[in-house]
C-alpha cells in the first residue's frame, strides 16, 4: 500500500506538461531508434544523455527512461519487416515476425502481436518492480559466477530446439558461433585470443553487424537470387487498418505465452549481466515447451509473443537492481547509471531512501511510456507495413543500404561493414544449404557469458566441478539440465524396450 | 543476376562518402582554436571511473565556455578491452587529430604495453588530471572482519578469492600478492569487466574480497553494505573510509599502484592544437566544479600536469611497467 501512494505521488510528478512532453518524445525517440538497424537502446541514452544534463534530474531521467523503454517495441519493426533484427533482443523477434508478415501475409497482425505483446511483458515488469524492486534486486545478488553458469548451461541446451530438422547442421553452426565468439580479448585475463595480429579482430566480431549480415543481408541476397523479381512485392494488395487487427481467437492465442515470458524476463532482467538479449531468448526457449497452435518459426503468433513480452519484461527488471543497489543490469542502464552522477545523484543502495521522489517518478514514468508507446505504434502500424508493397528491385538497394548504414553506426568504422558482409554471404550459404542460422546467433550471444561465469567458478572452487552440486540454486539447474539430457535417452531405452 | 548484383555493389559504394570525414582549416595565425565539434573517445563503459571523468570535465568546458562554444561529443569504443579505440585515435591526421581527445589512464596503458606493439610515445600526452588509489572490502557477512584476518587465513593455508576490475585491479593485486609472499592460486583474482560487476558479486558473497576505487563503493560503505578493511596506499583515507589501515600498519610495505587519470590525442596532433588542449585542461582543473565537484567527491587526488611534464611521467612510468613485466 506504501508503495502505492509513492507510486501514486510518482504519478502526479510525471503527470505534469514538462514531464508528459518528455516522456511522449523519449517514447517516439526510443521507438526510432529502436527501429534503426544497429543504433540500439545503448547508443540512444547515451547520444541524448549529454541534451539531459540542465533538465532536472527527475525529468532526465523520464526522458531517458521513455526511450530506453520504447526501444524494445522499435526493435521489432524492422525485424519484421525487413528480417533485420533493429537491436539484439529483436533476434529472435525475426523468426517468427518475418515468416508471418511475408509469407503468411500478415504484416499488421505481426506487429500488432509484437506491440501488445511487449505492453503485457512491460506491464507484468513494472507491476513487479512497484511491489518487488528492492527484494528483487536481492534475488538477483545470489545469482553469482555459479548459479550463472548452471542457469546458462540449460540455456545451452534449449538451443537444440531451434536446429531444426537436421541436428547434424544444428550442431555444426553452434560450434560456429561459439568459435566466432571467441574472437578478441580473453574476457578474464585481456589476453588476445584468434586475433592474427588485427587490431579489429582483437576487438572480437561485433554482434549488431555480424546479426544484420547473417539475417538482414542475407535476405537481401536470397532476394537477388530470385528469378523475375520484376514489379513483384513482398506482400500483395493493399494494407488497411481493420486488415490488420487481431481477431478474438488471436489475442486468446496471444495472451498466455505473452503472460507467462512476462514474468519469466522480470526474472531474467535482475539477474546480473543477463539483459534483454538472454530474456527474449529464454522466452522463446520456454515457449518451445508449450503448446502452440502453429509451429514456431513458420510464424506463429506464440513464438513473436514469448520473445517481445520477454524482452519488455526484462528492460523493466533490470532496473531493479539499477534502482535498489546502483547495480546495472545492463549496458544501458550503466549508462544510465552515469546519467545519475552526472545529475549530481548519488546512485546506491540509498538512493530508494534518499530521492525516492527521483526513484517512483521514474518508475512511474516507465508505465506512462509503456502505454504511450502502445499507443503511437498500434497508430502507426497500418502505414509502416506499406514498406512491404515497395518492389523488391527497390527493396533490394534500400535493404542494403540499411544494412551498411546499421552496421556501421553500431562500430562506427567500416569494419562493422566488412563484417556485416561477409557473415550475410556465409549466412546466404548457410541457408542455401539448408542450415538454420538461429543456432549461431543464440551460441554466439551465451557463449562468452557462459565462458566468462564458467570460468570465474572454477577460480572460487579451485578448479572443482563440486561447486556446481554444493549450491543450492546451481544445484537445482543442474537438475533440470540433466534431466533435459536425460529424457530423450531414457525415452529411447524405453521405447526400445516396447519394441 | 549479374546484373543485380552490381547494382547492389554500386549502391553501396555510392553510400560510402557517406562515411568519409571532411577536413577543414582551424588554425588562424599559428593559433589553434576549435571551429568544430570535438569528439571524444572514452575506451571504458559508460557509467564507469573514466565515463565519469570525461563527462564531468565535458561539462566544465562547455559551461565554463573554454571552447569555442563548439559540441564535445562523448564516443565510446570498448572494443578489444579499449584496443580498438586506442588505435584509431593514435592514428588519426590532419584536422581530425587535433579535433580528438582520448580518456587515457594508467589501466589502459598496463594492458595496451602488456598485449599490442604501441606504446605511450604512439599518442601526444596532453594534461595528467588526478590520481586514484584502491582499498580492500568484506560486507558485514563475510568470515574476515579484517584484513589482520585475511593474513591469518592465508598464513593457515587457506584459500582467498578477491573480485576486482581490469586494468589497474589486476596490477595491484599482482603486487599485493608480491609483498605477501603468497601465490596467485591462494589469492586468487576474478577480473570484471567493470568495478560494478565487482560489486555485485561481493553483495552477493560469491567472493570473499572486493579490491576497487573509493567512488565505486563510498555508497555502499555509507549504506554498511561494505566494510572497508585495507587502503592500499601510502595513508589512509579521509572520510567513511578512513577505518581502514594501510599495509605498513601491519607489517608489511605499503603497496600503491596509482592509477592516473589523464587525456592524450593523437601523436599527430598539431603543436598549436596541443598548446590550446594543455591550457584549457589547466584552466578546468582550477574550476571550484573540478575541485569540489570530482576531485572531493570521488575522493581522488589532484595532480595537474602540463603536456610535457605529463610526457615524462608517462614515459618513466611505462618504462617501469616494462621492466617489471620483462618486455
Amino acid at each position: 500500500m506504501h508503495n502505492l501512494i509513492l507510486l501514486g505521488n510518482g504519478l502526479l510528478n510525471v503527470l505534469s506538461i514538462q514531464n508528459l512532453l518528455v516522456t511522449g518524445l523519449g517514447a517516439i525517440l526510443g521507438l526510432m531508434v529502436g527501429a534503426m538497424p544497429g543504433i540500439g537502446s545503448l547508443a540512444g541514452v547515451a547520444l541524448l544523455l549529454p541534451l539531459t544534463y540542465k533538465f532536472n534530474p527527475t525529468t532526465a531521467i523520464i526522458m531517458l527512461g521513455a526511450l530506453y523503454y520504447s526501444n524494445m517495441y522499435g526493435g521489432s519493426f524492422s525485424a519484421i519487416l525487413l528480417n533485420i533484427p533493429g537491436d539484439s533482443p529483436a533476434v529472435m523477434t525475426t523468426l517468427d515476425g518475418y515468416p508471418m508478415a511475408t509469407v503468411k501475409k500478415r504484416p499488421g497482425q505481426a506487429l500488432y502481436t509484437s506491440n501488445l505483446s511487449s505492453f503485457i511483458g512491460g506491464f507484468i515488469g513494472i507491476a513487479i518492480l512497484i511491489f518487488m524492486g528492492p527484494a528483487l534486486a536481492e534475488f538477483g545478488l545470489k545469482f553469482g559466477p555459479v548459479e550463472m553458469t548452471a542457469l546458462l548451461l540449460v540455456a545451452m541446451t534449449s538451443i537444440g530446439w531451434l536446429v531444426g530438422d537436421n541436428p547434424t547442421k544444428g550442431v555444426v553452426l553452434t560450434l560456429a558461433g561459439i568459435l566466432v565468439a571467441t574472437v578478441g580479448m580473453d574476457t578474464l585475463t585481456g589476453s588476445p585470443r584468434y586475433d592474427f595480429g588485427n587490431v579489429f579482430l582483437l576487438g572480437g566480431i561485433p554482434f549488431i553487424p555480424f546479426v544484420i549480415g547473417t539475417v538482414g543481408f542475407a535476405q537481401v541476397m536470397k532476394l537477388i537470387d530470385e528469378k523475375d523479381v520484376g514489379t513483384k512485392t513482398v506482400v500483395e494488395g493493399k494494407m488497411s487498418l481493420k486488415g490488420s487487427l487481431l481477431s478474438r481467437h488471436e489475442l486468446r492465442r496471444l495472451l498466455p505465452p505473452a503472460i507467462r515470458s512476462g514474468f519469466m524476463g522480470t526474472f531474467v532482467g535482475v539477474l546480473p549481466g543477463a539483459g534483454a538479449t538472454t530474456g527474449s531468448f529464454l522466452g522463446y526457449a520456454m515457449q518451445k515447451g508449450f503448446k502452440s497452435e502453429e509451429p514456431l518459426g513458420t510464424g506463429a503468433i506464440e513464438g513473436i509473443a514469448a520473445c517481445e513480452a520477454a524482452n519488455n519484461a526484462a528492460a523493466a527488471g533490470s532496473f531493479a537492481p539499477l534502482l535498489a543497489l546502483g547495480i546495472p543490469g545492463s549496458g544501458t542502464g550503466a549508462v544510465l547509471l552515469g546519467g545519475l552522477m552526472m545529475w549530481g545523484l548519488n546512485p546506491g543502495p540509498l538512493l530508494f531512501s534518499s530521492q525516492p521522489e527521483f526513484c517512483w517518478s521514474l518508475i512511474a514514468s516507465l508505465m506512462l511510456a509503456n502505454l504511450l508507446t502502445l499507443a503511437i505504434a498500434l497508430g502507426i502500424i497500418p502505414w509502416i507495413t506499406r514498406i512491404l508493397s515497395v518492389p523488391i528491385k527497390l527493396m533490394i538497394p534500400c535493404i542494403t543500404i540499411v544494412c551498411i548504414v546499421g552496421s556501421y553506426s553500431s562500430t562506427n568504422s567500416l569494419y562493422g561493414v566488412i563484417v556485416m558482409l561477409i557473415s550475410g554471404v556465409v549466412g546466404y550459404l548457410c541457408e542455401k544449404n539448408g542450415y538454420t542460422t538461429a543456432p549461431m546467433l543464440l551460441s554466439f550471444v551465451l557463449a562468452p557469458l557462459l565462458e566468462s561465469n564458467m570460468r570465474k567458478s572454477f577460480i572460487i572452487s579451485h578448479g572443482s566441478i563440486s561447486i556446481f552440486f554444493t549450491e543450492p540454486i546451481a544445484c537445482c539447474f543442474m537438475i533440470v539440465l540433466l534431466a533435459i539430457i536425460a529424457t530423450p535417452i531414457i525415452r529411447g531405452i524405453l521405447s526400445g524396450k516396447k519394441r | 543476376m549479374y546484373k543485380k548484383i552490381l547494382t547492389v555493389v554500386a549502391v553501396a559504394l555510392l553510400a560510402l562518402p557517406v562515411f568519409a570525414n571532411g577536413d577543414s582549416e582551424q588554425k588562424t595565425g599559428g593559433t589553434f582554436v576549435p571551429t568544430q565539434n570535438i569528439e571524444w573517445y572514452c575506451t571504458s563503459s559508460p557509467g564507469g571511473g573514466s565515463d565519469i571523468f570525461t563527462r564531468t570535465i565535458q561539462d566544465i568546458m562547455t559551461s565554463e565556455k573554454l571552447v569555442n562554444g563548439q559540441n564535445i561529443i562523448i564516443q565510446y569504443k570498448t572494443d578489444g578491452a579499449g584496443e580498438v579505440g586506442r588505435a584509431l585515435v593514435s592514428t588519426l591526421k590532419g584536422t581530425k587529430a587535433d579535433y580528438t581527445l582520448l580518456t587515457f589512464n594508467s589501466g589502459d596503458l598496463m594492458p595496451m604495453d602488456k598485449n599490442t606493439d604501441r606504446r605511450f610515445s604512439d599518442f601526444q600526452p596532453i594534461a595528467h588530471m588526478a590520481v586514484d588509489n584502491h582499498l580492500i572490502f568484506v560486507t558485514p557477512d563475510s568470515r574476515f572482519k579484517s584484513f589482520k584476518d585475511v593474513l591469518a587465513a592465508l598464513q593457515n593455508g587457506d584459500n582467498v578469492v578477491m573480485a576486482g576490475s581490469k586494468g589497474d585491479d589486476i596490477a595491484c593485486h599482482a603486487a599485493l600478492i608480491k609483498e605477501l609472499g603468497v601465490s596467485a592460486d591462494q589469492f586468487a583474482f576474478i577480473a570484471n569487466d567493470s568495478s560494478g560487476t565487482a560489486v555485485t558479486s561481493i553483495l552477493g558473497n560469491h567472493v570473499d574480497l572486493l579490491i576497487c576505487k573509493p567512488a565505486a563503493a563510498s555508497q555502499y560503505v555509507e549504506a554498511g553494505r561494505l566494510i572497508p578493511i585495507l587502503a592500499l596506499a601510502s595513508k589512509r583515507f579521509p572520510g567513511n573510509l578512513q577505518s581502514a589501515p594501510i599495509l605498513s600498519e601491519l607489517g608489511y610495505h605499503d603497496v600503491e599502484v596509482p592509477n592516473w587519470r589523464s587525456v592524450v590525442g593523437s601523436k599527430n596532433m598539431s603543436p598549436e592544437a596541443v598548446a590550446y588542449w594543455t591550457d584549457v585542461f589547466k584552466k578546468v582543473s582550477q574550476t571550484s566544479a573540478w575541485q569540489d565537484g570530482y576531485i572531493n567527491k570521488q575522493k581522488l587526488v589532484a595532480d595537474y600536469m602540463d603536456s610535457v611534464t605529463f610526457k615524462t611521467y608517462g614515459s618513466k612510468f611505462e618504462a617501469d611497467y616494462l621492466a617489471s613485466i620483462g618486455k
